[in-house]
């Protein structure tokens, strides 16, 4: 990279460190060095894995990628490696190649969460996104995400197992979303990220004369359609708590980083963006490098104050 | 190794009804029969993959890659506007490629004497890529390809059926030209038929899928099939991403659902 970054874009979140506030969003990007064709994954602030379940997992049946207007909905069905083969095969990988990382964790039970809090305890891993966004199977599947109070206990146990950088990622799908962050706050996470996908249905029509076949697709939205459904909502939490926050949702250019620090992110995400411009994470990181040298802020930080005035 | 890459339109035609091919230069100093690419569509989320219809490596940017395709959606809709000279972003070689004579990514087979090529509609694409690869080194080959009707058929092959399935006679054919391999790319349910036959006739088969993709290189997992787990005897299915595992498969390793 063309400038020296290592200090003017840096993101101290105590326990975690980033060397700059761009980041890859789970499900988007692997689990290592898979874009490296594309760009130096070294580079990022931090790549945030693939969700990584206790077993691993074939993923849902049938059609798993729709497209719509700016965005895409998927069902992948949290198809993964397993936390087992995630330490043995994966993380001496990113530990060789000096990849900052968060490792994504999702389960189905309280327990299973803690399990993957100990485990992550055990092998150093320093920071965990918790994706709330699955069914808790003893609440008869409701998302752990969408319920302040199941929310409050399952971060809180995972608290208590684990005690490096605890991120939770928020859903969308719900009504206030100011309660499930306090639940959050109350139960020690160090940071929320936010949005996981919005809930989405993907229709398809095939007529042959007056016969018609129908699918549906129903998954997770995200692109650049989501993006003003993110940025109220890190809005919303950013008013209601103190904890740092990791924005993302559609963001594909440097303005779409700009405006979620303005309303209150310390770091962002890129997802879907990967699949369509696979390097557009290390063009953000040069990008908004030049922009603060070029409109003569001091560094990330001072920008970062100036968009929240 | 797979790259984002930057190519400039020389040629846009129509070869039948609905079906375009697409010349573009690249930098690539190979792609393999089999092997897609996958283009940007300006204001659309997700690339769209292509296989390679034809390929010729040149010094520096002059190498040239050919594809085909039948108008769909918005983008191929967009893909037919473009003009000579306009640029094209796309990122290639993506997938693995169909076991060739020699090089290649595969292993070299040494039970490749005689190559039966099969194309159903715009699955010639791939095919007449593979019938010109197997051709240079040696290997005889026949084509045979099915379209609806006259006016959609691609010109290149062999043999072309027009109308009713492209398998009609084919047992007639395999007895008359005794392939060691049969290739094909074409609707799943041609697919699944062509290895069935293959299965038969005690031949090897191998058949190019296709699926909708998201991100191309194996990591959104949004292509899966499943497929035989050949390494793993305890564990008898697993997935298969068509992009990176793919998008050609053994049709002794496809589990047809």
């Amino acid at each position: 990279m063309g400038i020296d970054l290592q200090s003017s874009l840096c993101v101290d979140f105590g326990k975690f460190k980033l060397q700059n506030p761009i980041m890859t969003a789970s499900g988007t990007f692997g689990y290592v060095d898979e874009f490296d064709a594309f760009l130096n994954v070294k580079n990022l602030g931090a790549i945030v894995t693939k969700g990584v379940t206790l077993e691993e997992r074939p993923g849902n049946e049938g059609k798993r990628i729709f497209e719509c207007t700016a965005g895409m909905i998927n069902r992948i069905g949290l198809e993964n490696v397993g936390i087992q083969k995630f330490i043995k095969e994966k993380l001496p990988k990113l530990r060789e190649k000096g990849i900052n990382f968060v490792l994504n964790i999702a389960g189905s039970s309280v327990e299973d969460y803690v399990k993957l809090g100990e485990i992550s305890k055990a092998n150093n891993i320093k920071a965990i996104e918790v994706n709330v966004s699955c069914p808790n199977v003893k609440s008869g599947c409701l998302e752990f995400g969408t319920d302040e109070k199941y929310l409050y206990e399952l971060i809180s146990r995972i608290r208590e197992a684990y005690d490096g950088f605890l991120i939770v990622k928020l859903t969308p799908n719900v009504t206030e979303i100011e309660k499930l962050a306090f639940a959050v706050q109350n139960a020690g996470a160090d940071c929320i990220s936010a949005i996981n996908t919005l809930k989405g249905l993907g229709v398809e029509l095939n007529f042959n004369g007056t016969k018609v076949s129908k699918s549906f697709v129903q998954g997770g939205l995200s692109g650049k359609c989501v993006k003003p459904v993110a940025l109220s909502m890190v809005k919303r939490i950013k008013e209601a708590v103190n904890l740092p926050i990791i924005g993302l949702g559609g963001i594909s250019c440097l303005q779409d980083v700009l405006e979620f620090v303005a309303v209150g992110a310390d770091a962002v995400q890129i997802g879907t963006e990967n699949f369509t411009t696979p390097d557009i994470s290390e063009r953000l990181i040069l990008e908004l490098a030049e922009f603060i040298e070029k409109q003569g802020f001091k560094d990330f930080n001072n920008l970062k104050e100036e968009l929240r005035k | 190794m797979k790259k984002n890459l930057k190519g400039k339109v020389l040629n846009i035609e129509n070869v039948a009804k609905d079906t375009v091919k697409l010349q573009f230069s690249t930098s690539l100093k190979e792609i393999y029969p089999g092997q897609f690419v996958s283009i940007l569509i300006p204001n659309k989320t997700l690339r769209r993959p292509f296989s390679v219809a034809d390929f010729e490596a040149h010094s520096s940017e002059n190498g040239i890659i050919t594809v085909l395709f039948k108008l769909k959606g918005e983008g191929t809709k967009y893909l037919k506007s473009l003009k000579k000279g306009d640029s094209i972003d796309y990122l290639a070689p993506l997938g693995n490629c169909f076991t060739l004579p020699e090089a290649g990514k595969r292993a070299p087979q040494k039970a490749l004497q005689k190559a039966l090529l099969i194309g159903a509609g715009i699955g010639i694409a791939p095919m007449l890529y593979l019938k010109k690869v197997l051709t240079e080194r040696d290997t005889e080959n026949f084509l045979i390809s099915g379209f609806k009707d006259e006016e959609e058929a691609v010109k290149g092959s062999d043999r072309t059926v027009i109308g009713g399935s492209v398998l009609d006679n084919i047992q007639n054919l395999l007895d008359e030209f005794k392939p060691d391999i049969i290739y094909s790319c074409g609707p799943k349910i041609v697919l699944e038929l062509v290895c069935k036959l293959a299965e038969k006739n005690g031949l090897r088969a191998e058949v190019a899928m296709e699926k909708v993709m998201a991100c191309g290189i194996g990591v959104c997992r949004g292509c899966v099939i499943k497929v035989k787990d050949m390494e793993n005897g305890a564990r008898l299915v697993k997935n298969a991403s068509v992009c990176a595992d793919g998008p050609v498969f053994a049709g002794s390793e496809v589990i047809w659902e």
